[in-house]
């Protein structure tokens, strides 16, 4: 079975500053993964190189397959960042519109009609989101990121700014993911969601201090800085 | 497309296109909005002053060129020499290019584009020829531009018609703007790391210097030559753009290959330039352009002070700071100030030969070595809440601030000096005048960097009713001036050599003639110096005195 997300060698340094010691990982398909660790341990630094928006210093990332970055590893991930950017001159719909299209999506608007629905958005849809409220803006990443088909969902910080409405349609949109076969990945500092997932995967310093399920784990003593 | 999917509307809901027709139609509607919200009047109104402001100085500096034509044997020289040495400017972009493309240049995307675009299951080729195509546009008019008017300059004192001139320039420009943008997009694709870069583009600088000194044939000889196609015209100069234009083809077509790290790390950085740019912030535009390169300050400075035990007054722990903060440039700045002290010294030669507007250009870039060397002043104004925490007068601190780097300064000043005494051609005559204008030269110049420094000081003696009721055609004025004045306190230290030439002219000391220039010069810095001090408190008085003026006023209204 092809890994939904395989790392091999995969290094990365700012100048003398080492920020992922070499990493091989596989995650299988349809796994459900969290990565945790102390600020500055390197999980936004791996999802940003397996998203292909970051530059290895060494070592390969490898989606679906395919190496990070080509057309069809872009056409298997999606990636919601810890801090979303948005074009200050379209609407929340027009978002949606052209992400869902950009993606392949012709019938984008039914599933954008949904999501807004459940983000409870719906009623900003014709606002430009450069506009909204940290938690705001944080739905409407979700929603720009689930909008669209995929086969692996990478997520960094996705609590961060979210009100209790917000985080339950979050895990639900995750565990409905899940369900149809999606392989996620999330960053996180909630140490309450660990409990959901499958996986549990921990960074100090740059390298992998645990991998295993979170039932095994002191998940507090993990994310301590060494 | 209807008006429905324009404002986004939910009622539109028949399929269209995906992929790259998607992208077209995502442009094409960034692109309705932009000019549905774009302000006509303002938008006409920065063409006016542009036109006004910049045709204007364009004109004076023409037609204060009105020297003899040069004579044959200088003209000789310049039709055998003139391609290595025009070459070098060439050889210069190209390194600029080469070096750029290798730290991310040339391309800029918005931060979303990069994240719903870029990361699209789209051809990045096709997604990516608009920006480049975009990038490319704007750098060939900009090179065109700056060539045309040289060349126009340069036709009124060598051989052949102004039209001529102007069109050679502006192919000159332009081949040079499209061989920056072609090594930028080739180091940036081919991912050639830093220091190759550095050293490719060092060779050809080299190369083109040697071709220059010795008259050997040099790699950028081609496209120096096209500039003198107002006076002849060589059919084979064609070579160097249709190398260029290979460059570029080549580049445009290893656009798959452009990394989407530096993109994003370019995005957020290129967005807050061209506001800068928008609001005339010069120091914030270099200030940027500094974090594009990558060029952060050291860890660790190249020379430790050693620690001071016990209390330091006022001026020797600003004093103390400066030198942490000076000590702290990365090596490339160093190199980058001397390089502009060195063209500083070339262009008053140049003054001294006959080309007076010359001068301009010394204090153009003697401002802009102003702002490289100011830095702890900039950091003091940057963070303007330190000070203004202090039980010290602001304008004492700031003052004081100017000491290290005018120190700083003194080697540039050396180097300034020596570079137009071998562009004036070693005469043993020229070297004592050059010593002795070097130094308070370039010091002077550097004022107009600390007067645009300070002018961005927070003011908080200053209320926002005073902007609020600035009548619209004060504030393009008031803009304008913003931006000229810093120019115009350098050029008056730099016209000075003015007086050399004069006195070298008439068969006068040129040394006594370069020694009241220095003074004249230095009777300017001090009086920056003094302003810089006071400049705060006479705000407050003139402040005040209005205040007191306005009561007064209402006093009489209310009596009445």
């Amino acid at each position: 079975m092809t890994a939904a997300l395989k790392t091999v060698q995969l290094t990365k340094d700012y100048g003398d500053r080492p920020a992922l010691e070499p990493l091989d990982l596989e995650v299988g398909e349809g796994q459900h993964v969290a990565l945790v660790g102390h600020n500055g341990s390197g999980k936004t630094t791996l999802l940003r190189m397996a998203a292909g928006l970051l530059d290895a210093s060494d070592g390969d990332v490898w989606i679906m397959g395919h190496k990070s970055g080509t057309i069809e590893a872009r056409r298997s991930l999606s990636w919601l960042s810890d801090t979303p950017t948005f074009y200050d001159d379209l609407s929340l719909w027009e978002h949606l519109e052209y992400v869902g299209r950009l993606h392949g999506v012709a019938q984008w608007h039914t599933k954008a009609e949904e999501l807004l629905e459940r983000l409870q958005l719906s009623n900003r849809r014709d606002d430009i989101p450069t506009t909204f409220s940290r938690g705001l803006r944080q739905k409407a990443a979700i929603a720009l990121g689930m909008v669209r088909p995929f086969d692996v969902l990478l997520v960094d910080e996705p609590f961060v700014g979210l009100d209790s409405n917000g985080k339950t349609t979050l895990l639900e949109l995750l565990d409905e993911s899940a369900a149809v076969g999606a392989t996620l990945l999330v960053a996180t500092h909630e140490l309450a969601f660990v409990g959901r997932v499958g996986r549990l995967l921990a960074l100090r310093d740059g390298a992998i201090v645990y991998d295993g399920p979170p039932a095994d784990a002191d998940v507090h003593s993990l994310v301590l800085p060494s | 497309m209807t008006d429905a999917a324009v404002s986004g509307a939910p009622a539109d809901t028949a399929p269209k296109a995906t992929g790259l027709g998607a992208l077209r139609d995502l442009r094409r509607t960034r692109q309705l909005h932009r000019l549905g919200n774009l302000d006509w009047f303002d938008a006409a109104y920065r063409v006016y002053l542009f036109g006004g402001f910049g045709g204007g100085a364009i004109l004076w500096i023409s037609s204060s060129v009105k020297d003899a034509p040069l004579d044959d044997n200088v003209a000789a020289d310049v039709l055998s020499r003139g391609p290595a040495v025009l070459g070098l400017v060439v050889a210069l972009a190209f390194m600029a290019g080469i070096r750029g493309g290798a730290q991310g240049g040339p391309i800029a995307l918005e931060a979303a584009d990069v994240a719903h675009v870029m990361l699209a299951p789209v051809d990045r080729l096709r997604a990516l020829l608009r920006p480049a195509y975009q990038r490319l546009r704007s750098a060939l008019f900009a090179g065109a531009m700056a060539g045309a008017i040289v060349g126009q300059l340069a036709g009124r004192r060598l051989p052949g018609d102004l039209f001529p001139w102007f069109c050679a320039g502006a192919l000159y420009g332009a081949n040079a703007a499209g061989l920056w943008v072609a090594a930028a997009l080739l180091a940036h694709t081919l991912r050639l790391p830093r220091w190759l870069a550095t050293l490719v583009g060092l060779a050809g600088v080299g190369w083109q210097a040697a071709a220059v000194a010795w008259s050997v044939p040099g790699p950028f000889n081609l496209d120096g030559s096209l500039a003198l196609w107002g006076w002849r015209v060589h059919t084979v100069d064609l070579l160097a753009v249709g190398c260029t234009v290979l460059l570029l083809v080549a580049g445009l077509a290893l656009l798959r290959r452009i990394s989407l790290d530096a993109l994003a790390r370019r995005s957020a950085l290129v967005a807050q330039l061209r506001f800068a740019v928008t609001m005339q912030d010069l120091r914030t535009v270099i200030l940027l352009r500094r974090q594009l390169n990558q060029e952060v300050p050291r860890q660790r400075p190249h020379v430790r002070l050693r620690r001071h035990a016990g209390p330091l007054g006022l001026t020797a722990s600003i004093w103390r700071r400066g030198w942490h903060g000076l000590l702290r440039f990365p090596l490339p700045r160093f190199v980058r100030m001397a390089s502009l002290a060195a063209a500083m010294g070339v262009l008053q030669a140049m003054v001294v030969r006959g080309t007076t507007p010359a001068f301009l250009g010394t204090a153009i870039l003697g401002f802009v070595l102003g702002l490289e060397a100011m830095e702890p002043l900039s950091q003091e104004v940057d963070q303007a809440d330190r000070a203004d925490a202090l039980p010290v007068e602001r304008g004492e601190i700031m003052a004081r601030h100017l000491l290290a780097p005018a120190v700083l300064l003194v080697p540039f000043g050396f180097i300034a000096a020596f570079a137009a005494w071998f562009t004036l051609g070693a005469r043993s005559d020229a070297l004592a005048p050059a010593l002795i204008l070097g130094v308070p030269t370039l010091i002077g110049a550097a004022c107009g960097g600390v007067v645009s420094i300070v002018k961005d000081m927070p003011d908080p003696t200053s209320g926002a009713t005073q902007q609020a009721f600035m009548p619209p055609e004060m504030v393009g004025f008031s803009t304008a001036i913003r931006i000229v004045w810093p120019i115009v306190v350098s050029a008056l230290t730099t016209c000075t050599v003015l007086l050399v030439r004069s006195a070298d002219r008439l068969g006068g000391s040129t040394v006594s003639a370069a020694i009241r220039g220095s003074i004249g010069i230095m009777l300017v810095a001090l009086l920056v110096y003094q302003w810089v001090r006071v400049r705060d408190r006479m705000r407050r008085k003139i402040r005040a005195f209005m205040d007191e003026g306005r009561s007064y006023q209402s006093q009489q209204r209310s009596s009445a």
